[in-house]
């Protein structure tokens, strides 16, 4: 079917709404007369507004300003932060990147990676330091071990916060 | 009830009467429950929205400024309630929408005889929520468009046109079920 121009359908939603002047509602039924398309379209229109102007409020349960008013003191609804389920995700992820880790360590990977943070090559104002600063070696197997610990220990918050705690709250909420 | 005494009944639940708060659900349960389910399509769901709307306004009675009316700001809770919870939900509303469908297709009776009102209702599901709400308010003709503006976060000035666009769209959405139902029969 055509497509009714879009300065015509907002006339079309205008006539629907009563809001036409007199002479723009003479030269608009003048075009509904000759144009089949935008008679077809009023009539699809009318159909839509005939049934959303049918459109009554919905009532909920009879009960609801009595379970609103039982929950009022349960606030916040729910644990500020992740879902249980993103929670799990974010376990999941951590675990994986920590065995993911301690395999490479195992493997000796970072054995012979010494990287030295040389701290020699800033320059200082001469006036105030007299002496240049040291080069500080480092060990990568040590900075994956910590790595990994810190790791864990987020593990472990993740696991404590996000997933136990709301877990526990939500199985006492329902046993009350 | 008048403005006045709705100002009064806030003023009682601010200074701490608790009990206060049930004239104001009993007011308002029926538009919040409205919103929310032609937002979630699903009862229990708009009933658990509504009611965490509700609870969720009485914590935070104290920032209704009063500039805009009380159920206005209320909607707007509900209105946001109502779409996170969607979104949360994803998955399972996706299900709920294909099920409709798939349930409409079965039917065996005549084109003649549809209950275009259950076509019009599908329709609807087909606009996003924003629309969908804009369009509930505005057909239950108890808002001015700068109150639907601020209950579904649309720009004022384009409130009216978004209206025209999602009545068409609507329209659009319905002969295009009812060509596939007549396909299907």
């Amino acid at each position: 079917m055509k497509q009714v121009p879009k300065s015509l359908e907002d006339k079309l939603f205008r006539y629907l709404d009563g809001a036409l002047t007199t002479d723009e509602l003479r030269l608009f039924n003048e075009d509904l007369r000759q144009n089949e398309v935008l008679k077809e379209r009023l009539s699809q229109l009318r159909d839509i507004d005939r049934s959303m102007g049918s459109l009554r409020l919905e009532e909920p349960s009879r009960n609801f300003t009595t379970l609103v008013m039982s929950k009022l003191d349960q606030y916040p609804l729910s644990a500020p932060g992740f879902s249980i389920r993103n929670s799990i995700l974010l376990l999941a992820g951590i675990l994986v990147a920590v065995g993911i880790a301690s395999a490479l360590v195992a493997a000796g990977v970072f054995d012979n990676v010494t990287p030295t943070l040389d701290l020699s090559g800033i320059a200082l104002p001469t006036r105030y330091f007299q002496k240049s600063l040291p080069s500080i070696p480092f060990n990568g197997k040590i900075v994956m071990d910590i790595i990994i610990f810190l790791n864990l220990g987020l593990a472990w918050i993740v696991l404590d916060r996000a997933i136990l705690r709301p877990l526990f709250q939500r199985r006492m909420q329902e046993g009350h | 009830m008048a403005i006045e005494s709705e100002d009064f009944i806030i003023d009682k639940v601010l200074a701490g009467s608790q009990s206060a708060y049930a004239e104001l659900v009993d007011k308002y349960k029926s538009y919040a429950f409205t919103i929310a389910n032609k937002i979630l399509q699903s009862r229990p769901d708009a009933e658990e929205v509504a009611q965490d709307a509700f609870i969720k306004a009485y914590h935070h009675l104290a920032t209704f400024n009063r500039d805009s009316k009380f159920s206005t700001w209320l909607y707007r809770i509900v209105f946001n309630t109502a779409i996170s919870h969607k979104r949360k939900n994803k998955r399972k509303f996706e299900n709920i929408e294909t099920t409709v469908i798939a349930y409409d297709q079965e039917g065996d009776v005549m084109l003649e005889k549809f209950d275009k009102h259950k076509y019009v209702n599908l329709a609807l599901t087909k606009l996003n929520e924003a629309d969908r709400t804009a369009l509930t308010l505005f057909y239950l003709k108890e808002f001015s468009l700068e109150e639907i503006a601020e209950i579904t976060g649309m720009q004022a000035n384009t409130t009216k046109v978004r209206i025209h666009r999602a009545r068409a769209k609507l329209a659009d959405e319905l002969q295009t079920i009812l060509k596939h139902e007549a396909l299907t029969l």
